[in-house]
């Protein structure tokens, strides 16, 4: 008796083992490009900025030289100034923008179609495509688009992006018309989501609708609000093309992001290392506010 | 008329109950004409590229008016011609392909190993998997750069289709749809004797259209728009891209109106896409929280 349920057990063990097998084996090619694209770069990264290279042939072991080098680099004090701009702005602007657009179209009855096409729209408008197109519109001088629409109402042409102290916000402006309606339509669904019974017995109650908005929409949507908050945070941490094409970093450094600064080294200045250097940095402070993002959405749950 | 249709609203603030009052009405006509301004602003812009592209050279930087003189198409076929656009969309539409089936072969499979095979050890693929959500692939573009030429990858597109097979937000959204098909299919094709990927291609792919669909068209939409790896990588090769293309016209001496028409060119394949799909697009938005 005993030996046929051994062998019974072994059997299943063996279809387990089997099916483990083939299980590890259908997710291994997805590995495999997970590893290369995703993970190994990451390990490189550290690796690369240990070391000092002749274009891509690491040459020698040098420490902590290349992050040394990026600390006194002139470019860096700038790079790391503007991306706090950057992020105050985006928050200033970026963040109330799609809440403002979600709280308005759940509002609506008619067209609701066409406004939820129209706020996606732009979403759907290649990066550089977006910036390319903004660049015409920030145009100096008479036959910029916003100067023409200007000229209309009688005011003075203005020089926008040339403008060191208008760049960031119009930067940001620009990132915002593309992104902020894919987060409005997130905004919209959590808000379609509440309990319509609190806004009746608030009704009755007596709340104004600007005071059931204030006490009863936003309290809802704060967790969703905080999560965001953070996934806004970590993508203007990376920002990249709208500088890099809007202004080349400039005026006189004016706009320069981190991230820029990373692709400078790199495909400037063919510096590899000092390039991965700066871009573990940026990742650690990713992992931290990822780390936060996780901790934040699984409160959430309970 | 206008009011009759808050009746049936049944989200937001606003209810039927709260039309007796003119103050209420007034905020309601406010708030569709402030949406309508709203529209303007996001659709403007695109429409002005089409417009002012029609312009010459010289009324361009004359002008200031909005709306072109004439609207020729030959200007168009011209500048379309001159800059040998058709070769830069063909490889594009290379590009693309190769990213949409890469992107639902590679995620698919291993959303299918973490979702429903979930082999012994497999939480921790799905915890790293879960962490690169977070870590975005543009910091380590460098070292990926570096990797792809010491494979000797560089100027081939392989590396390109390839990257679109590593996204842990599709693998997320895979995941997600193949955990909520009944148990009792799968078990049923495993009694037949079928092989776990043919359960994967005869069982769980069929079931899963609606889901592939929505992978599809943003995996379209992500290559067509991407352009630091596929710049990096086809710069020089003559396999370069729309996008690359659209880069490099930063340090050409093409005019201004035959950039502006090179935007135009790079922006009507999306258009297109969203005009066509733009339910499944909006909808999936909602739901799962795709940020584009």
């Amino acid at each position: 008796m005993d030996e046929t349920r051994e062998k019974k057990m072994t059997i299943k063990r063996t279809s387990k083992y089997k099916s483990d097998i083939a299980g590890w084996l259908i997710i291994l090619p997805s590995i495999i490009l997970f590893a290369f694209f995703v993970w190994e770069p990451l390990i490189e990264s550290i690796r690369l900025s240990l070391y000092s290279a002749k274009g891509m042939q690491t040459i020698e072991f040098v420490g902590f030289d290349n992050y040394a080098k990026i600390f006194n680099h002139p470019d860096f004090a700038a790079a790391l100034r503007n991306t706090f701009i950057y992020i105050v702005w985006s928050l200033v602007i970026g963040f109330f923008v799609p809440i403002f657009l979600g709280v308005l179209l759940t509002e609506t009855v008619h067209l609701k179609g066409f406004f939820r096409f129209g706020i996606y729209f732009p979403n759907i408008m290649p990066g550089i495509a977006t910036v390319m197109m903004w660049g015409y519109f920030f145009r100096p001088g008479p036959t910029g688009v916003l100067n023409i629409l200007l000229e209309k109402i009688g005011i003075e042409p203005q020089v926008w992006l040339t403008n060191p102290s208008w760049t960031i916000p119009l930067i940001i402006l620009t990132m915002t018309w593309k992104g902020a309606g894919s987060t409005a339509l997130i905004y919209m669904a959590n808000i379609s989501g509440i309990n319509p019974e609190l806004y009746e017995a608030a009704t009755i109650d007596g709340a104004s609708i600007l005071k059931r908005v204030r006490h009863i929409t936003m309290p809802s949507i704060f967790s969703l609000g905080k999560t965001l908050l953070i996934l806004q945070v970590i993508a203007v941490f990376q920002i990249l093309y709208e500088p890099l094409i809007m202004t080349n970093g400039g005026p006189n450094n004016a706009s320069i992001s981190i991230m820029q600064l990373v692709y400078n080294y790199a495909f400037r200045d063919f510096n590899y290392p000092m390039a991965a250097a700066l871009s573990v940095m940026i990742c650690l402070v990713l992992v931290v506010l990822s780390g936060t993002y996780f901790k934040i959405t699984k409160e959430k749950e309970y | 008329m206008f009011f009759e249709k808050y009746n049936k609203k049944t989200d937001g603030t606003i209810r039927f109950y709260d039309l007796h009052s003119t103050k209420t009405k007034i905020m309601c006509v406010v708030i569709f004409v402030l949406c309508l301004g709203i529209m303007v602003f996001s659709l403007f812009p695109s429409i002005w590229v089409f417009l002012a592209s029609f312009k010459d050279i010289k009324e361009f930087r004359r002008n200031t008016t909005i709306l072109p003189e004439s609207f020729n198409i030959q200007t168009y076929i011209k500048t379309w011609n001159d800059l040998k656009f058709i070769q830069y969309y063909i490889n594009s539409f290379i590009s693309v392909t190769g990213c949409a089936i890469c992107a639902v072969v590679f995620n698919g499979l291993l959303a299918y190993g973490l979702g429903v095979l979930k082999p012994r050890g497999y939480k921790i693929i799905y915890g790293l998997v879960m962490w690169s959500l977070l870590i975005p692939t543009t910091t380590s573009v460098v070292a990926l750069f570096v990797n792809i030429n010491r494979v000797g990858l560089n100027k081939s597109f392989i590396p390109i289709w390839l990257s679109l097979g590593a996204n842990a937000f599709y693998v997320i959204l895979f995941k997600q749809f193949f955990e909520g098909i009944p148990k009792e299919f799968i078990e049923a094709a495993k009694l037949d004797g079928a092989s776990s990927l043919r359960i994967f291609r005869s069982v769980i792919l069929p079931l899963s259209q609606s889901i592939v669909m929505v992978v599809i068209i943003f995996a379209v939409n992500a290559a067509w728009s991407d352009f630091l790896l596929p710049y990096l990588v086809l710069g020089g090769s003559g396999k370069e891209t729309v996008m690359v293309r659209l880069f490099q016209f930063n340090t050409s001496n093409a005019t201004d109106v035959e950039v502006l028409r090179g935007v135009a060119f790079s922006i009507i394949p999306p258009i297109i896409l969203f005009a066509i799909f733009q339910k499944q697009i909006t909808l999936s938005v909602s739901a799962g929280g795709i940020k584009g």
